[in-house]
């Protein structure tokens, strides 16, 4: 595998702070950077698609392919995008054959997800304290192979967006209207689903289970917020999703903060969405 | 209001259709042509069926039977306009009209832009269903009106053979749902298309139609307005008298109705 040290160094050099100057800082960054963009980009489609609870049953079972790769000894790093991305697919599959209602769907799969990760973790102790780091998400201990992982998902996904924001959007809006018109609607729900899961586990890393859901939604919401059309809602998401994961990186470094990195990412997402609901409002009052 | 003529042969054919949910018979072996060229109208009382006919032909409901398409032996598949019944938009979503117009079309993602052509091409369809000048307009902004007529330029702009409406003017005013169908009458003359469309309003089938499938889960008559909206099929199918249309008053090949603005026109004229 190639060395990311020049990588490194070019990304301590750009941001010359002094906590910057570590490895494992500037390996977060790197994660981070992966990371932020892709949430932000798929948020937007989980924002306009009202896909948040989807999110959030995939983000759990995270919990559960770490129990089960801990269980059957295989490394978690494959068990988790693994399990994660079965339970997506099959909630898609479900939801397109399913006369029931999308989000009760997702609740009867996110319960029977968290009750076998429980039954699976209740039978070992262990297993319950390294599920936990998986709770909170530890983006300061990943590893160049998961970096690698990540500018992987990174090309394939930027592939997808590109080919396929359009469509999305038309499909978003109606996927009856897009059939009729001969777009594809079960292959882009599928692919959607499909990157969606494995974007929501890696997230999982870097901000953990309990706030994975925020990562894609927050900066989504507050560039639906800032923008005027679906083009610039886009750009405007990524702004606020990179600019939220490197403010936070470095805040939670410093020392009067010492906070949790994830947890930090989070909050600057969410001033910035304050931000965008107060010019929202504006912009509403005056009527433009 | 004259009629164009239609051509004897069929774009579309139903045999024996029926469509079964949960347990309940929507659709019992439907029967039915939409001639090609004309205006088909489907009329029905609530629950008939008339929206899962038209799901049955988009291919959204499983059937049973056959519905068939000239030109589908030489693969030639008839290209599909769909105009639904009411989009429900989500109000906040930053998409502009021009925007929605080219979803569908421009496979550049929409963060660089809309390409030239795509645009002059947008800006066109808006103009012929005189939406112009509201391009830049956010698509959960417009009216109910204005929405059917940017949903009617999005399906022109499939150049459609068949041009499916599912009650296009549903929440439009009276007024408003005969302008919509003047301007459909006006483009179905330029653009050639066929035009099967589901309707509530007898007053505009017996004004816009050329052909009518009247639907009560079955087919209960089928024909030129003047034969199909007798008094005895839409006590047939509405299950009383229904005394908008009065099919008596309908001139030969010519469509008009007993609806008082029709009624004021011919009074003036």
């Amino acid at each position: 595998m190639p060395d990311l040290t020049p990588v490194y160094d070019l990304l301590s050099r750009l941001i010359p702070f002094e906590c910057m100057q570590v490895r494992f800082m500037q390996r977060a960054l790197l994660g981070l950077l992966l990371i932020a963009p892709m949430s932000a980009a798929m948020g937007v489609q989980v924002v306009n698609f009202r896909m948040a609870f989807f999110a959030d049953a995939i983000s759990h079972s995270a919990f559960t392919g770490v129990a089960l790769g801990l269980i059957l000894s295989i490394d978690p790093r494959w068990t988790m995008p693994a399990f994660g991305l079965l339970v997506g697919l099959g909630i898609m599959w479900t939801q397109r054959r399913s006369s029931l209602a999308n989000d009760t769907v997702i609740g009867v799969f996110f319960s029977g997800v968290i009750a076998f990760g429980i039954a699976v973790v209740s039978r070992n102790k262990n297993v319950a304290r390294n599920v936990q780091r998986f709770l909170y998400g530890d983006i300061l201990t990943i590893g160049d192979s998961d970096i690698w992982a990540m500018m992987a998902l990174f090309a394939a996904l930027l592939a997808f967006q590109a080919y396929g924001y359009n469509r999305m959007l038309y499909l978003g809006l109606s996927p009856t209207l897009a059939e009729a018109h001969r777009v594809r609607v079960a292959v882009y729900q599928f692919l959607y689903a499909g990157l969606l899961s494995l974007v929501v586990i890696f997230s999982v890393w870097a901000v953990g289970v309990l706030l994975v859901t925020a990562m894609l939604i927050v900066p989504a919401a507050a560039g639906r917020n800032f923008a005027r059309s679906a083009g610039a809602m886009f750009w405007l998401a990524l702004v606020v999703g990179i600019t939220s994961a490197v403010g936070g990186l470095l805040i939670s470094a410093q020392d009067w903060a010492r906070t949790a990195t994830g947890a930090t990412v989070i909050l600057v997402a969410f001033a910035w969405f304050l931000l965008s609901a107060a010019v929202a409002l504006a912009r509403t009052k005056r009527g433009t | 209001m004259s009629q164009t003529n239609i051509a004897t042969d069929a774009l579309v054919t139903f045999r024996d259709v029926t469509v079964t949910l949960g347990g309940n018979t929507i659709l019992d072996r439907v029967s039915a042509s939409v001639p090609q060229g004309g205006c088909t109208a489907i009329v029905g009382p609530n629950g008939a069926g008339k929206t899962t006919l038209l799901l049955a032909l988009l291919g959204k409901v499983p059937y049973r039977g056959q519905i068939s398409m000239s030109g589908e032996q030489e693969k030639n598949r008839p290209r599909f306009g769909y105009v639904p019944q009411r989009l429900q938009i989500d109000q906040g979503l930053p998409i502009t009209v021009l925007e929605f117009m080219v979803t569908g079309q421009q496979r550049m993602p929409l963060w660089f832009g809309v390409r030239r052509r795509h645009r002059d091409r947008a800006m066109d369809l808006l103009k012929s269903v005189r939406m112009d000048g509201l391009e830049h307009r956010r698509l959960g902004a417009l009216s109910g009106g204005e929405t059917q007529r940017v949903l009617l330029a999005l399906a022109l702009g499939q150049d459609p053979d068949l041009l499916i409406l599912d009650e296009p003017a549903a929440g439009v005013d009276f007024q408003g749902e005969h302008l919509f169908c003047d301007l459909l009458e006006n483009l179905r003359r330029e653009c050639g298309f066929t035009q099967l469309m589901v309707s509530h309003d007898l007053g505009t089938v017996t004004h816009h139609a050329t052909h009518v499938i009247c639907l009560n889960r079955e087919v209960a008559a089928e024909g030129p307005p003047r034969e199909a909206l007798t008094h005895e099929n839409l006590a047939a199918i509405f299950g009383l008298h229904m005394g908008l249309a009065d099919s008596r008053s309908l001139a030969d090949g010519e469509g008009s109705c007993s609806a008082p603005c029709c009624t004021e026109e011919h009074d003036h004229a």
